[in-house]
């Protein structure tokens, strides 16, 4: 049977934890810290970049569990669609290398139903040693009712993945793309895949329904103990997150607060965070996407900045487009 | 693998998880249905009985129990040979399904568009099935529904009933990608044509057994050519619609090597073994 569960109680049952802020709906937005590394290619240097990254983030994952969530969700060999399988492996080492207890990836495909064909294509078999014992398909796991606070999508209540929710942090690895839809894909777009597909379908139409800036927002506030890295070294642009042709960004991206490490992202892509509807309402619910109050380490935005090619549609959200 | 593994991956409950955990709807029926087809008749009513005690109150099944609303496992639940499943839940189940729609060929939602402005394409013509109530129509739900009304309809005649597989049929039909075949319902974004799914090339394939039209002529040879691809799932689903056609080459056998992981990909697979699911 399926647990009911709010939110708070997820965040009661896993005790007092020093790893990311409450992301309850409040307005004020702390100053939110962002890394920014080079990474030119998917290679054996990503093992040492990845833990530099999470070191300088001071996260502390001592004795905790960890959820690797990447972005999964084509089978086309030679794209850019999916999360690179060496960069999560990279993550899943640097956080036992941090003192993790468990660290599980994790996903749910939002199109295709046989999650580990999919990730057997996308080269997770190959890269991550014992591959099916460490992964858990969110489509197809066990579920706890969640009950979103004062949404701001037509969601009221969600069934999520145990797995996700009893993470004690949770961390989103998405790929940086555009998208038809939302502008960009990032790490909030990258929660669509927590909703299970065996309750809600493939595609996860509900939430297109309940208003997909709305819903990407609302599911940023169930997981409170969050993290992004986003992976842009070879990203997507045009047409994403599927038909879009591959962008080498060459930047590796990440922090605790998922919509500053997005505003970073958009601001890398050319795109202006301020116009993104999803980045804006996560903003007036404590994330923050203002530039002046996000520091950034590494790289500057602007020494690693190369714009993305947009549909049409959303010609108005470049940079500079006033 | 065949019956043994769904012999022992039967959860205490009687029905199955998809691949561990607690049970659920969509692999309960699967498993169910290859155990009667299979001889295995204690462990197949053991499944039987756990849909027969997971069916919500107002008819219909969720797509595993303590979830509050019925959905598109229904249909799969109406496959169950009604003299098993019992007439009055079988037919309850039904009446969901002619009760049901994708939102968005419902009257409010077309009115809606026509009062903006917009016509309805041919996407919100024929009214598909939803995986869930309140969000649209698409392929895996609508060839499920599909199956199991055209099923009623032959050991039932209704006319309401043959006029919605009608309606899916067409569904399917104006969903189908240029090239051939289908995926999960979406044809183009922004100008450029989807690629086809083998899963739901097959699946779609088994819904529109004995229909004649130009798509199905494509999509039949873009299945055989995703014959190829080493996936359980989608060997299964097109072995289920190239057979329903008459199109699966004779003594076809998958790939070797493939992994069959999941109780849905074990079950399926001796299904199109032993001569389909519906």
């Amino acid at each position: 049977m399926s647990r009911s569960l709010t939110r708070r109680q997820w965040m009661a049952g896993a005790g007092a934890l020093t790893i990311a802020g409450c992301a309850s709906r409040k307005p004020a937005a702390e100053t939110a810290e962002v890394s920014i590394v080079r990474a030119l290619a998917y290679d054996q240097r990503l093992y040492d970049t990845v833990c530099r990254m999470l070191s300088d983030q001071r996260l502390n994952v001592r004795g905790r569990n960890v959820v690797l969530k990447p972005n999964l969700v084509e089978f086309e060999p030679g794209t850019s669609i999916n999360t690179h399988p060496l960069l999560v492996h990279a993550a899943y080492e640097a956080f036992f290398a941090l003192g993790a207890a468990s660290v599980r990836i994790a996903e749910g495909p939002g199109h295709r139903r046989n999650t580990l064909d999919l990730a057997d294509a996308a080269g997770y078999f190959r890269i991550v040693p014992k591959f099916e014992e460490v992964f858990t398909d969110l489509n197809v796991d066990d579920v706890s009712r969640v009950r979103l606070v004062n949404p701001v999508s037509r969601i009221e209540k969600l069934y999520l993945p145990n797995t996700a929710l009893g993470a004690d942090l949770f961390v989103s690895m998405p790929k940086m793309k555009t998208h038809h839809w939302a502008v960009a894909t990032l790490s909030m777009k990258n929660l669509f895949g927590v909703v299970p597909g065996g309750l809600y379908g493939w595609p996860k139409n509900m939430l297109h329904w309940a208003g997909i800036d709305q819903s990407i927002a609302d599911l940023r506030t169930v997981f409170p103990r969050q993290f992004a890295l986003v992976d842009g070294i070879v990203g997507m642009q045009g047409n994403g997150p599927i038909q879009g042709t591959p962008k080498e960004a060459g930047v590796l991206v990440a922090g605790r607060d998922m919509a500053a490490v997005d505003a970073t992202c958009c601001r890398i892509m050319g795109i202006d965070a301020n116009k993104v509807a999803y980045l804006r309402l996560a903003a007036a619910d404590g994330g923050q996407i203002d530039e002046r109050f996000i520091r950034q380490t590494g790289e500057s935005i602007a020494s690693v900045a190369t714009p993305f090619n947009v549909l049409p549609y959303f010609r108005g959200y470049r940079l500079g487009a006033g | 693998m065949g019956p043994e593994f769904l012999l022992k991956k039967q959860n205490p409950d009687g029905g199955w998880a998809y691949l561990q955990g607690g049970s659920w709807t969509e692999p309960s029926v699967y498993a169910t249905l290859a155990l009667l087809a299979a001889g295995e008749a204690r462990a197949a009513r053991r499944g039987i009985d756990w849909l027969i005690a997971t069916e919500r109150p107002g008819g219909g099944w969720a797509s595993r129990p303590g979830v509050g609303e019925s959905s598109w496992v229904t249909a799969l639940a109406a496959l169950v040979p009604e003299e098993r499943l019992g007439r009055d839940a079988h037919r309850r189940a039904i009446a969901w399904l002619l009760s049901t729609r994708g939102e968005d060929t419902t009257f409010l939602y077309t009115l809606r568009l026509r009062l903006l402005g917009r016509s309805p394409s041919t996407d919100y013509v024929h009214p598909g099935w939803p995986w869930t109530k309140g969000a649209a129509a698409w392929v895996g739900p609508t060839s499920a529904a599909v199956l199991a009304l055209d099923r009623e309809s032959k050991l039932h005649p209704d006319p309401k009933v043959s006029e919605r597989v009608q309606a899916g049929r067409q569904f399917l039909l104006a969903h189908t990608c240029a090239a051939g075949g289908w995926n999960h319902g979406a044809i183009a974004a922004w100008g450029e044509n989807m690629a086809p799914y083998p899963e739901t090339t097959g699946m779609a394939l088994l819904a529109l057994r004995g229909v004649r039209a130009p798509q199905i002529d494509r999509s039949l040879a873009t299945g055989q050519k995703f014959l190829a691809t080493a996936s359980a799932d989608a060997q299964n689903w097109l072995r289920l619609g190239l057979s329903a056609h008459n199109c699966l080459p004779a003594n076809y056998q998958p790939p070797g090597g493939i992994p069959y992981r999941t109780v849905p990909e074990v079950a399926l697979n001796c299904l199109a073994a032993q001569g389909g699911l519906a």
